[in-house]
């Protein structure tokens, strides 16, 4: 267990960062992993819990004291060896996942948690650059065939895995590149894509084909899906985004987050992208609070926006949230990304009423101040808050409100899969069975819109169901 | 499997016919292919074979196994007949983490594991009362929880098993899967073992009931007072029990048996919270807000707190008992009733609020065990044993022996307190009636409880208990108090109290004995499901530990032993004790929501008050699915048994026991003395005594503690004289003020837990024997003395002083084991001892007079020093030197040894009138030089550390003061 009284003498390390007039000159990730030392002394603070809450916090239930312990003792790569038996991908978690075990951990009870997710960020970065990471291709291969639809973390995570069982796996990606929302949601300045393509060449040489540009649907039929493979796995996501149907949705200017980050993040890959949306000398307004919000935001700062203003339809949180009624769990409570600390005037309780524009071109938005009051039966219910309406100045309006589900409707309808009430494809996490046979679900294409490490996790528990349908037993972890 | 076992027994039994005389059995074959058998059923099946055929003697049997690895596997290799023990593959595992930890040498770590193993082995010996290995070996003193009956008597003969379970068909499949594991290519698997979670929770490892979730849950619901979210919490718990983690998750509500009845006609909550206790924690194991914490909560809701054996501050009860009722008023906090310099965190009071914890244990060490912290108590509770760790004592490493929790204890800060297995004065189950005669003496208004271990046969032991005249049992499961338990305990000692309690309520019944005994069970009760299982199988009382703890912010970091609980309960540690955040309303919360619960059962099962449910073992049930395929073979009639006695025979306690006390002498005394207590007005008393007169002084001793504490009265107050032979345990606890002189002789325990008052013992003067050559007082005479002094004029029987810490006792000669374990205190010895004397003694001197110079030989100097006793001088210099030098210096009290040893020899002659004292004084230069010092090496570290701090606080003063002006 890291030191016995390392949580007492030690501190938490924040991971350096790029200073900001510098950062938002550039796309490339400005956060500085931990030097050695750095680490261990992380490392020394986990008390090794004999409940460790951080794994249960953890989706994919990271052995956080193992490595901790094994970091502690600058035993680097033991320390990964533990990382990789629960997390294909540390290097994406370790970059953007917003660490719901450092809620958990027992230290942020009354101290600062532990830098877990610094850790792991320090440990797969040692492990790339010292030639640890290996593709690790199966003993036997099976002979059964498995499609995976959809490249996002689930499907790359589920992908994966299948390919160590010893299965042919093909991972089917509609855009041109593979990574789902990890290559055209994620910017860059969070996560370079260098990532994504080594990963790939690694489950290449596991005996993972990766086939993009096939929107199956409509470059190709479900049904052919269905007679190639001894099992298909949907690991699409959920990319309707929320509309904001008010009166001058339809102005130009007024664009889908979806619409505009991959765009971005193409550029940054070298393509050319005709009539790029571009926020430079404009007033950005991002509507939405969430983490897409806030990388519109990121992005707009580097396209040299004029102004930057975010709305939330909620009241603003607390800054603190009230542990002792929260812990372990995932607080609500005020939070500052890297891209708000880049220059945003946030303002929470702001709902959008109209858009006004000349010419078809949004130029302001109207917008009035509501209140959350409970109603009768206890559901909070939003109130306008009368005379409250002002304007503000808007020549790029990004709607980053959330995704209400999957968007592949053509394979969906084609499949016949059910759907459960929330529109996403049924399928319960013991088997991610859907109602079609052999065919399973995971990621946010049945969970709904949520986190990278949920994909993963889905994806993991996804491919030893299908092992365990194709072989009878499977020795997959769960 | 089985024609394996039969021709394996063959075998060994062939090889010794061909004169063959040691056997080894190997599983290092071990192949794919090769499926080995286990261990522990190869040993144990040659064993008993070769028993029955008589040839087991003429043969050593050799266990050589890769599955040996925790100090359990080899406890049971050896009971089961192994003589040696070759766990090849825990040791080449060592030689192969010597790559990854390269600064250990592979043979200095086997050399430690090996050395691991054996203390472990000690121990568990110790804890069964076994000496050596031969006795350990083939002794079969275990139990078996969850195996079947036949299997057992086949293989394992002799050995209990009372709930059925598995046989060695499922022995043989369990292998059978471990062994395709161990040579599949599971990904895990690879080069690292199963995560395991056996001692830490981890989510793919071992179920645990305390799970992130339950533990959440359960703080959320008790800090909010949210019944949904305590709903959830007991959710969780029962769900899990039927995962198979506790015996009472695998019974059922025979519900259908009886009408339900509406909620409001059942026993309200605040009648049943009364019967819940909290469990025996002690003040040093957790901290004083914790402990004080859940003191108050339990006197909130009228149940009960206990103090645990480390004593209990006396801020805490003494202006309640002086007034007769609670002094707190609104506004006052916990700092404010017992000082701010004893507490962190603070804590809020309300009026009436009582920090008094009403169960005092008293444990083998007697930690703080004086006349007035008995009398505090509502109930006095003798630890026989604890479920977690049974046959160990309390164990408290010294970092966790703060100056407060020393001075509670009456020790040394800095020096570990580990509490002896056995108490002193109890060897048999007389001596058990006699201590709860002396506490009952000490304590009229207390009940007596003894506190017991679930284990097979403790329902006799029970019903001893309940002979001896305890008015309380509690009987303990086997899966609390993990936190201060070694991990060889954790999992592999006592059983679940669902066995015991069982027993218990069949013995006590079937013996019509129940009715005047209460019975408490406790073990991890988590819900009110627990509660009404515990009562139905016997149950009056309950006792809860982890959970209120959890309550008060414990999140089970199982670190109690390093002082490193990060939210301030389980250290001593001040910075860290500022953490604490636990309050007596959210305990308060908790105890209701477990008693609604009870309630919602009480209901549904037709109960109107909680009595008529306490021993309804016919309205349990197996439960009908159990799918897991090592449960299928399990039975619980044997548990759910109810002795056919007839309606009038009580089935919960009724009755009261008959204690005896109105033949006691101390009434008489304590009239007489009424005034001297009032007035403090001196008395002079006279009696014969007989020695039917048992625990003389004791009541007198309460009594006066209850109304002037333990500082009492002034010496010499009430000064007795008694002529006779005087019953066991005369002036136990005796107070500060009293003197007994008794002219005759006395039985055992003499002085027992003596706190402040004299003692003088002298032999009939018409008596032709001589004194300094007789027994004059029996065996354990001032054991767990705390203050005080006494005088023997003769010798003294065996076990004399042990556990003393604070009394002065002069003596004429003892028997074996003399001041063992003592912590404090000074014994002048001015006779021949026995063996073993100064065993585990870590406080405190002895001067022990040794004219022929052979005392050394007799002493146990594995902890204590022999020196001469110097001169005032020379010491005077020595020790000026020392001190000059910085290294702190060694006086006792701050004595010389010389002025003090000579004073108390004077004190002996003008009380006892001894001629030996008298000769040794009239020569005293030549005599001096004949006296050893016997000097702990624990105590002369911690005396010179004292004195070095001191020293250095004297300096830091002058040197404010040279500021200051």
């Amino acid at each position: 267990m890291g030191k016995v009284t390392g949580f007492i003498e030690l501190q938490r390390i924040k991971e350096a960062a790029e200073p900001i007039a510098r950062r938002v000159t550039h796309y490339r990730e400005f956060i500085v992993t931990l030097a050695d030392d750095e680490a261990s002394r992380q490392g020394a603070r986990c008390m090794d819990c004999g409940i460790p809450f951080c794994q249960t916090g953890c989706p994919i239930n990271n052995i956080i004291p193992d490595w901790n312990d094994l970091t502690y003792r600058r035993q680097w790569r033991a320390a990964l060896d533990v990382l990789h038996s629960t997390n294909n991908f540390p290097e994406f978690t370790g970059r953007i996942c917003p660490a719901p075990c450092e809620a958990a951990c027992t230290l942020n009870i009354n101290n600062d948690p532990v830098g877990i997710k610094s850790i792991e960020h320090f440990l797969i970065d040692k492990g790339w650059e010292e030639g640890w990471v290996v593709p690790l291709p199966p003993a036997v291969k099976t002979g059964k065939r498995v499609a995976v639809v959809g490249s996002g973390p689930a499907g790359m995570a589920c992908a994966q895995q299948l390919a160590r069982a010893g299965h042919a796996v093909v991972l089917f990606e509609r855009e041109d590149r593979i990574g789902g929302l990890l290559r055209y949601g994620i910017p860059d300045f969070k996560m370079e894509k260098h990532l994504i393509d080594r990963r790939m060449a690694q489950m290449s040489e596991e005996g993972v084909e990766f086939r993009p540009n096939m929107n199956v649907g409509v470059d190709v039929s479900a049904r052919s899906l269905l007679d190639q493979f001894d099992a298909v796995a949907l690991t699409g996501g959920a990319e309707a985004p929320r509309d904001l149907p008010v009166p001058g949705r339809d102005l130009a200017g007024v664009h889908f987050a979806m619409e505009f980050l991959p765009q971005q993040n193409k550029v940054v890959a070298g393509d050319e992208v005709a009539n790029q949306i571009k926020a430079k000398g404009k007033h950005v307004v991002v509507i939405g609070g969430g983490d897409t919000g806030s990388d519109c935001v990121g992005t707009s700062n580097r396209q040299e926006a004029a102004s930057v203003t975010q709305f939330e339809l909620l009241p603003q949180p607390p800054e603190e949230e009230n542990k002792p009624l929260v812990w372990p769990y995932w607080p609500i409570k005020l939070r500052t990304s890297s891209s708000h600390e880049e220059g945003v005037a946030r303002d929470w309780a702001v709902a959008t009423k109209r858009f006004e524009g000349r010419d078809g071109r949004v130029e302001k938005l109207v917008a009035a101040r509501v209140e959350w009051q409970k109603d009768a039966g206890g559901a909070m219910k939003m109130v306008e808050i009368p005379g409250s309406e002002f304007e503000m100045s808007a020549d790029l309006v990004l709607l980053a409100m959330g995704f209400t589900g999957p968007g592949s409707p053509h394979m969906l309808e084609e499949f016949g899969i059910e759907r459960d009430a929330r529109t996403n494809v049924k399928a319960n996490t013991d088997d991610y069975r859907t109602s079609v046979p052999k065919v399973f679900a995971a990621g946010d294409m049945r969970r709904g819109q949520s986190l990278v490490v949920w994909a993963i996790r889905e994806g993991r528990q996804c491919a030893r169901a299908i092992d365990e349908f194709l072989m009878g037993t499977s020795a997959l972890p769960r | 499997m089985e024609a394996a076992l039969a021709s394996l027994a063959a075998h060994a039994e062939d090889a010794i016919h061909q004169n063959f005389n040691i056997v080894i059995l190997s599983d290092r074959s071990v192949s794919e292919a090769l499926l080995p058998i286990p261990a522990l059923v190869a040993t144990a099946a040659v064993h008993e074979h070769l028993v029955k055929k008589g040839l087991r003697t003429s043969v050593g049997l050799v266990v050589e196994t890769g599955s040996a690895r925790e100090v359990h596997h080899f406890a049971l290799l050896a009971g089961y007949g192994a003589e040696a023990i070759h766990p090849y593959l825990a040791l080449e595992t060592l030689a192969e983490l010597h790559k990854q930890i390269p600064e250990i040498d592979p043979k200095q770590s086997q050399k430690r594991y090996i050395k691991a193993i054996c203390k472990g082995l000690y121990k568990v010996m110790s804890k069964m009362g076994i000496s050596t290995y031969q006795s350990y070996c083939g002794a079969q003193i275990f139990e078996a929880v969850g195996l079947q009956k036949a299997f057992v008597e086949k293989y394992f003969t002799g050995t209990a098993s009372n709930i059925e379970g598995i046989g060695l068909f499922e022995v043989a499949e369990e292998a059978e899967r471990l062994h395709a594991l161990a040579f599949s290519d599971d990904p895990l698997l690879r080069n690292a073992l199963d995560a395991g979670g056996e001692y830490a929770y981890r989510v793919r490892g071992e179920e645990h009931m305390w799970t992130p979730d339950s533990i959440a849950k359960l703080q959320h619901a008790a800090r909010a007072n949210s019944w949904s979210t305590y709903r959830e919490y007991a959710a969780l718990i029962n769900e899990h029990g039927k995962k198979l983690k506790t015996l009472r998750g695998l019974f059922e509500f025979k519900t259908g048996e009886r009408t339900p009845i509406p909620i409001d006609d059942v026993e309200p909550a605040k009648e049943v919270v009364k019967r819940f206790a909290t469990g025996a924690m002690s003040l040093g194991s957790i901290s004083t807000e914790a402990h004080t914490t859940l003191a108050v909560a339990m006197n909130r809701i009228g149940g009960k707190s206990n103090t645990g054996e480390g004593g209990e501050d006396a801020l805490r009860y003494r202006a309640e008992m002086r007034a007769g009722k609670s002094t707190v008023k609104n506004g006052d906090t916990l700092a404010s009733m017992i000082g701010h310099d004893r507490v962190e965190a603070d804590v809020p009071l309300k009026a009436g609020d009582s920090l008094r914890s009403k169960i005092k244990q008293v444990a083998s060490a007697r930690f703080g065990v004086t006349a007035e912290y008995l009398s505090s108590a509502d109930q006095l509770q003798i630890k026989m044993a604890q479920g977690a760790k049974p046959g160990e004592g309390g164990q408290l490493p010294g970092h966790k022996v703060s100056g407060y929790i020393a001075t509670l204890r009456y020790s040394v800060p800095g020096v570990g307190l580990i509490s002896p297995p056995p108490h002193h004065d109890i060897y048999s189950i007389e001596d058990l009636a006699q201590l709860i005669h002396d506490l009952k003496n000490a304590n009229p208004r207390a009940s007596i409880s003894v506190k017991l271990v679930s284990e097979v046969g403790v329902g006799t032991v029970a019903a001893g208990v309940a002979k001896a005249k305890a008015d309380h049992v509690t009987i303990a499961g086997h899966d609390g108090g993990t936190g201060a338990s070694p991990e060889s305990s954790i999992k592999h000692a006592g059983t679940p109290w669902e066995l015991g309690l069982a027993e218990t309520q069949q013995t006590l019944v079937h013996n019509r004995l129940r009715g005047r005994i209460a019975v408490q069970v406790d073990g991890q009760m988590k819900t009110g499901r627990d509660v009404v299982i515990g009562a139905m199988l016997g149950a009056d009382e309950f006792g809860f530990a982890t959970a209120p703890l959890v309550v008060e912010g414990c999140i089970m970091m199982r670190k109690c032993h390093l002082n490193t609980c990060p939210v301030g309960i389980a250290t001593q540690d001040p910075e860290l004790r500022k953490r604490f955040a636990g309050s007596p309303e959210h305990v308060v919360n908790y105890f209701f929501f477990v008693a609604e619960e009870v309630r919602e059962l009480m209901a549904r099962l037709g109960f109107h008050t909680f009595s008529e449910m306490i021993g309804r073992s016919d309205l349990l049930d197996m439960r009908k699915s159990i799918e897991h395929w090592k449960a299928r073979g399990l039975d619980f009639s044997r548990v759910f048994f109810q002795p056919k006695m007839p309606p009038e025979v009580a089935r919960h306690q009724c009755e009261e026991q008959d204690h005896g006390l109105a033949r006691a002498l101390d009434h008489q005394l304590i009239a007489a003395a009424a005034k001297a207590i009032e007035t403090r007005e001196p008395v002079r008393l006279e009696y014969r005594i007989r020695n039917a007169h048992r625990s003389v002084g004791a009541m007198l001793s309460g009594a006066i503690a209850r109304k002037l504490g333990h500082e009492g009265l002034p010496p010499d107050t009430i000064h007795a004289t008694f002529d006779g032979i005087a019953g066991q345990s005369f002036g136990a606890f005796l107070a500060r003020g009293i003197t007994f002189e008794l002219q005759g002789a006395t039985n055992d325990y003499v002085g027992k837990g003596l706190s402040g008052g004299r003692i003088v013992v002298y032999p009939d003067p018409t008596c032709p024997a001589k004194p300094e050559e007789n027994i004059v007082i029996g065996n354990t005479v001032m054991y767990g003395a705390i203050e005080g002094e006494a005088y023997f004029r003769g010798v003294a029987g065996e076990r004399f002083c042990v556990r003393n810490s604070g009394a002065f006792a002069v003596v004429e000669g003892t028997g074996d084991h003399g001041c063992e374990y003592m912590t404090g205190g000074t014994v002048v010895v001015l006779g021949r001892t026995g063996r073993n004397f100064a065993a585990g003694m870590s406080g405190g001197i002895a001067y022990v007079y040794d004219p022929d110079q052979t005392f050394a030989s007799r002493c146990n100097l594995s902890m204590v020093a022999l020196e001469t006793l110097l001169p005032e001088d020379e010491q005077t210099r020595v020790e000026t030197e020392l001190a000059a030098s910085g290294k702190g210096r060694n006086l006792h009290l701050d004595r010389c040894d010389e002025p003090l040893a000579r004073s108390l020899i004077e004190k002996h002659l003008r009380y006892t009138g001894s001629t030996l004292a008298l000769t040794l004084l009239d020569n005293w230069e030549n005599e001096r030089a004949k006296f050893v010092k016997v000097f702990p090496h624990e105590y002369k570290r911690a005396l010179s550390e004292m004195f070095a701090k001191r020293a250095a606080a004297r300096v830091t003063e002058a040197a404010k003061a040279r500021q200051v002006a």
